[in-house]
């Protein structure tokens, strides 16, 4: 078998298994099993299958995983005062993103573990837990600054595009061998579906690399919208302070330790940040004056919530 | 009760604030920016009120000729005028239909879009995999994006004094 057929098979193969394997709408979206094969015509049409989603799969996809994330965090809190709050913060905070325009949307998830998510096309949900452990806005948009930064910087898509480069790769090593069945098995294995980003997402998370520089990025566009650069360490270290429990507490999230640490650094390498005024008004270098206005010590209020967080049944507005 | 500053130190008083106002590093005078939002306003001033003097599309790389705390005076061929830095980026934003790329159109940045309805596919999925609940729940997401609109989240920056308004 020529190389270009073996290629051809192989592509043919890509479509039909998108389809035996469930990519969570996105074969919909990219049309029906005829008009890909059609498409599949020539090696570069399959390869604008596999790297050419759009707008419209990112917004099928993004909707995909955040019917998985709701259904698993127990639904959304309808709370319209809340997700006034969280909309308006995180607008703004979209204002100066490196995605503006987008139609972002923030929702809290009605869990009392406490953890935050995004999911493509400008999702970002926080848990109920968390959400009430965030004492102010400042804290609460260094969260969802966080979550956005995994937007912006495209870290769900990675997951695709891993799978992608991995599928070319893949289909060199096919053209070389002639092995088509080793081709076809490394597919399967790697299949676009919902099920394996969700799982990702939700169960193991993002590497530590990625998650330290959403942490810089979320840093930095909460202090260029006008927040106290110190939120989110000041959240991380309240969370440091709560008794280690039954409730996950940022379970798919680096050591808080190392976090706290790289984000004093951060502090001190953004100049003319808030915390640098703060630290000019107080004498104390941009670290402690980012941590010491912001950072309260762990009190029984704080025990009695993480408590309360998991006895208390989950409170429904509807 | 201190005696109010002298008209004469205004501005310099002006200046030394708007000094700690924060900017991402890079910023600086002599280098280059990108516009990032469909369209960039040029104001007169440093000051978000200021009189627009132009407007620029997304992507557009402007030379940075000033720097004033958080604003940035730049020029793009004739066109000059003042910017929050917030407003521009670094680097280049991708362009083209890609994921994650600015890619949308006019139409598609507004809170309409944000309130949307679920996509056929999500939908067909909920149903697949008994989601029907948290399908409920996103719509009313959706839905209740409505009322965030570019103008609300405005206002609200005007009134926390946050972004440009700081």
């Amino acid at each position: 078998m020529s190389p270009r057929r073996l290629f051809l098979l192989f592509a043919a193969g890509l479509a039909t298994s998108a389809f035996a394997l469930d990519l969570g709408g996105l074969s919909k979206a990219l049309g029906s099993a005829d008009k890909l094969k059609k498409g599949l015509e020539t090696a570069k049409d399959a390869a604008k299958l596999v790297s050419g989603l759009g707008p419209e799969e990112e917004r099928s996809l993004g909707d995909t995983v955040a019917l998985e994330i709701i259904g698993r965090f127990g639904g959304l809190m309808r709370d319209e005062a809340a997700m006034r709050r969280i909309n308006l913060i995180g607008g703004s905070l979209a204002r100066y993103s490196a995605r503006p325009d987008h139609p972002w949307r923030f929702g809290i998830l009605d869990s009392s573990t406490v953890n935050a998510f995004s999911a493509p096309d400008g999702y970002v949900f926080i848990t109920r837990g968390l959400y009430q452990m965030a004492t102010d806005d400042d804290q609460l948009a260094a969260i969802l600054g966080h979550e956005m930064a995994h937007i912006t910087g495209r870290d769900a898509l990675r997951i695709i595009e891993t799978g992608e480069k991995g599928s070319v790769l893949m289909k060199q090593v096919a053209m070389r061998s002639g092995n088509a069945r080793e081709a076809e098995a490394y597919l399967n294995q790697v299949g676009l579906n919902t099920e394996k980003i969700v799982k990702f997402l939700v169960d193991k998370g993002y590497s530590h690399p990625t998650e330290f520089t959403a942490d810089h990025n979320g840093h930095a566009l909460a202090a260029v919208t006008g927040y106290a650069p110190g939120g989110l360490r000041a959240v991380l270290i309240r969370l440091q302070q709560i008794p280690a429990g039954p409730q996950q507490v940022f379970s798919t999230h680096p050591p808080l330790t190392e976090r706290i640490q790289r984000l004093a650094a951060d502090a001190e390498a953004v100049p003319g940040t808030t915390a640098g005024r703060s630290a000019e008004k107080t004498g104390l270098s941009a670290t402690e004056a980012v941590e010491k206005p912001s950072a309260p010590e762990a009190d029984d209020d704080d025990r009695a919530f993480a408590e309360a967080a998991e006895k208390k049944p989950a409170k429904k507005k509807r | 009760m201190n005696p109010p500053l002298p008209a004469r130190w205004w501005p310099t008083a002006l200046l030394a604030l708007m000094a700690t106002l924060p900017l991402p590093a890079a910023l600086s005078a002599g280098g280059t920016a990108y516009t990032k939002r469909l369209e960039t306003s040029l104001l007169a001033e440093p000051a978000a009120l200021a009189a627009t003097v132009g407007k620029l599309p997304a992507g557009r790389p402007v030379k940075i000729a000033e720097v004033r705390g958080a604003w940035l005076r730049v020029s793009d061929g004739a066109a000059a005028g003042w910017v929050f830095g917030g407003n521009l980026s670094e680097t280049q934003p991708a362009a083209g239909k890609g994921l994650g790329s600015m890619g949308l159109s006019a139409s598609a940045t507004t809170a309409t879009a944000a309130a949307r309805p679920l996509t056929p596919a999500a939908d067909d999925y909920a149903a697949r995999r008994n989601l029907t609940h948290a399908r409920d729940d996103l719509n009313w997401l959706l839905a209740q994006c409505r009322a965030f609109t570019p103008a609300a989240v405005d206002t609200y920056l005007r009134a926390q004094k946050k972004g440009e308004y700081q």
